[in-house]
């Protein structure tokens, strides 16, 4: 069968609208992002008040850092694929299964028009961050590489949600196990304090693991701590950690679909 | 070429034996043993286009397996299933095609969108050539009177409503089989009536089969000419109302209004019971006793003020199916080809 664009074009924008009709929700998160930046701003400047900068990096670019990092946890702490746990729950996903569309192409259409809105808030969020940090501007280069990178994170981390929402399908209930892997991930990641400072050998685990591939490396890229020399290397292994999700979430929605059309779900 | 088509449709679930207890939850964690759980035990059955089928039976009696096996969400454990030439498992998606669901207590409209968003994502869904679709929403919202509410989110849509949504939505792309699973609970008797009219008209004027699962009687006796009975997983009976009413129809039951309050009745060749002091209801089978014999013992036996024959409602044959099985009686003829 001719494989049509026009649905999924379509999901993502109803998803925008349904997003959009949470507006309390939407002021609430620019809210609650400048009080975190305003708190980060005060923790590391104590911190640097006292000590020598870790790692060679000077203050301004810790905050520049900081409040990157919570400008893309706008769009990289919305879970799109929460309506695969909620309708599993449900059990409306056998309305899903009678429809002729592809599933999980579906939700990241969805994922990604609640992920539009919610983008929609970055530049207001900075200008308003504007008022409490200064940051540093890198050149076009860095930060059409800074944006690439962000691009292959926000796969990853799609693909991340995607196949822990997946759970739903053995356990119906996926919400314990999400909330430590975002704690994990948020430290681990980069998100919270450079990885960078984490000590030699710790250092070479953290960067190793796929939630560096989220927000460490394009954070790393925009404050120039990986170069442009080294960029092919950090979206090689982006890539990787992409494509590895992306194989193994093909393998557990198979196995949960064929739970639910053999089981019954 | 009938529509839709089972034989010797089977579906059997698979489930870990779990031994009681906190010793026996360990147990289970280790050991594999299975228990087998037959859902649907062989339904062979058979639909031609433009049928209005009442599917019927008791909870848990493998109803809404079989419509499952038949949207191709569940893959059957042997037996063959076709909708419309298609093997609905094997071919999922282009089955999506031509079936329509709806759930009375499941809604596929966009909660937080005017019911008129969710129609046209269903239109981008299923490739709706917007001339079609404009005819069609033109259509419905006349038929089942939606304009004033074409603009309120769903979640504030009264329940009728947003089962009439429900309706439009699942008819929007003009399937040839429709699945109803309970399609009037909970609404109010007028909002009843407005979703029969319309499965009656939809039905009549464009032949769409539909399939119609409930436990409203109500629904089945004012829309469907045919019946089909599921009870454990088993086909019971399969064929016209008129049938299954005749079938149980040998009894009918005489009530009978005393003049005198009586402790106790009864009259040779009918069950006998009272209902109040003063009301009794004997009940008989036509083929060994004339009405007018029964009414003529009663009366040399009884005074008595008034006097009526009910005829078997169909819920209260259907509730006795449950309770006793079905039993054919030698005039009637359950199981038609």
């Amino acid at each position: 069968m001719r494989f049509r664009v026009e649905p999924y074009v379509e999901f993502a924008k109803k998803a925008f609208a349904r997003e959009a009709t949470y507006r309390m929700e939407v002021f609430t998160n620019v809210g609650s992002l400048l009080v975190r930046l305003y708190l980060m701003k005060m923790v590391w400047t104590a911190l640097y008040a006292q000590n020598t900068a870790p790692a060679g990096v000077p203050l301004h670019a810790i905050i520049t850092y900081t409040t990157i990092a919570l400008l893309m946890s706008l769009v990289l702490e919305i879970d799109g694929t929460r309506i695969i746990r909620d309708r599993v729950r449900e059990g409306s996903i056998a309305t899903d299964l009678m429809k002729p569309i592809n599933l999980p192409l579906y939700f990241f259409s969805d994922g990604f028009g609640q992920t539009l809105l919610h983008a929609m808030l970055i530049v207001p969020s900075l200008l308003l961050a504007l008022f409490i940090v200064h940051i540093d501007v890198p050149s076009p280069f860095v930060l059409l590489a800074f944006a690439f990178s962000f691009a292959l994170g926000y796969v990853v981390n799609f693909l991340l949600n995607f196949l822990m929402n997946t759970i739903a399908f053995w356990t119906l209930e996926t919400f314990a196990i999400q909330l430590i892997v975002r704690w994990v991930s948020d430290l681990l990641g980069g998100q919270i304090v450079p990885l960078i400072f984490f000590p030699g050998f710790l250092q070479k685990i953290v960067l190793a693991l796929p939630f560096a591939a989220v927000y460490s490396t394009p954070l790393l890229i925009y404050v120039g701590t990986i170069p442009p020399s080294s960029y092919p290397a950090a979206f090689a292994s982006q890539l990787a950690w992409g494509t590895g999700f992306a194989i193994l979430a093909t393998f557990v929605w198979r196995g949960a679909l064929k739970r639910v059309v053999v089981q019954g779900g | 070429m009938p529509i839709i088509e089972t034989r010797e449709l089977r579906k059997v679930f698979r489930s870990v034996k779990r031994t009681p207890g906190a010793g026996g939850a360990l147990k289970t964690l280790f050991s594999r043993e299975y228990v087998d759980k037959v859902a649907v035990t062989g339904v062979t059955m058979s639909l031609e286009a433009g049928e209005l089928v009442g599917y019927i039976g008791p909870n848990g009696a493998g109803k809404s397996t079989t419509i499952k096996m038949l949207t191709g969400i569940l893959v059957p454990t042997s037996g063959l299933v076709r909708v419309a030439g298609i093997v609905p498992y094997e071919r999922r998606s282009e089955n999506a095609r031509h079936i329509g669901v709806v759930f009375g207590q499941r809604s596929q409209l966009y909660w937080d969108l005017p019911l008129v968003e969710s129609f046209e994502l269903l239109r981008a869904i299923y490739g709706v050539s917007p001339e079609r679709y404009r005819a069609n929403l033109d259509y419905f919202t006349e038929l089942l009177e939606m304009g004033e509410f074409m603009g309120t989110p769903v979640r504030q849509l009264s329940l009728g409503q947003r089962m009439r949504g429900d309706f439009a939505a699942a008819m929007l792309h003009d399937p040839q089989v429709v699945f109803l699973d309970e399609p009037t609970i909970g609404l109010d008797v007028v909002a009843k009536e407005a979703i029969r009219n319309f499965i009656a008209g939809i039905n009549r004027e464009r032949g769409t089969t539909f399939i119609l699962t409930t436990h409203d009687l109500a629904d089945v006796e004012r829309l469907c000419r045919r019946i089909v009975l599921i009870d454990r997983g088993t086909l019971i009976f399969d064929g016209a109302i008129e049938t299954l009413r005749d079938g149980y129809g040998t009894h009918r039951t005489l009530v009978v209004e005393l003049c005198e309050p009586e402790r106790h009745v009864e009259i040779d060749g009918a069950e006998a019971e009272l209902t109040t002091p003063t009301l009794a209801r004997f009940r008989f089978d036509r083929r060994t006793m004339s009405a007018e014999t029964l009414v003529r013992r009663v009366t040399e036996k009884y005074p008595v003020s008034d006097i009526s024959i009910e005829e078997p409602e169909l819920e209260s044959i259907i509730r006795r199916i449950y309770r006793e099985g079905y039993v054919a009686e030698p005039d009637a003829q359950p199981i038609a080809p």
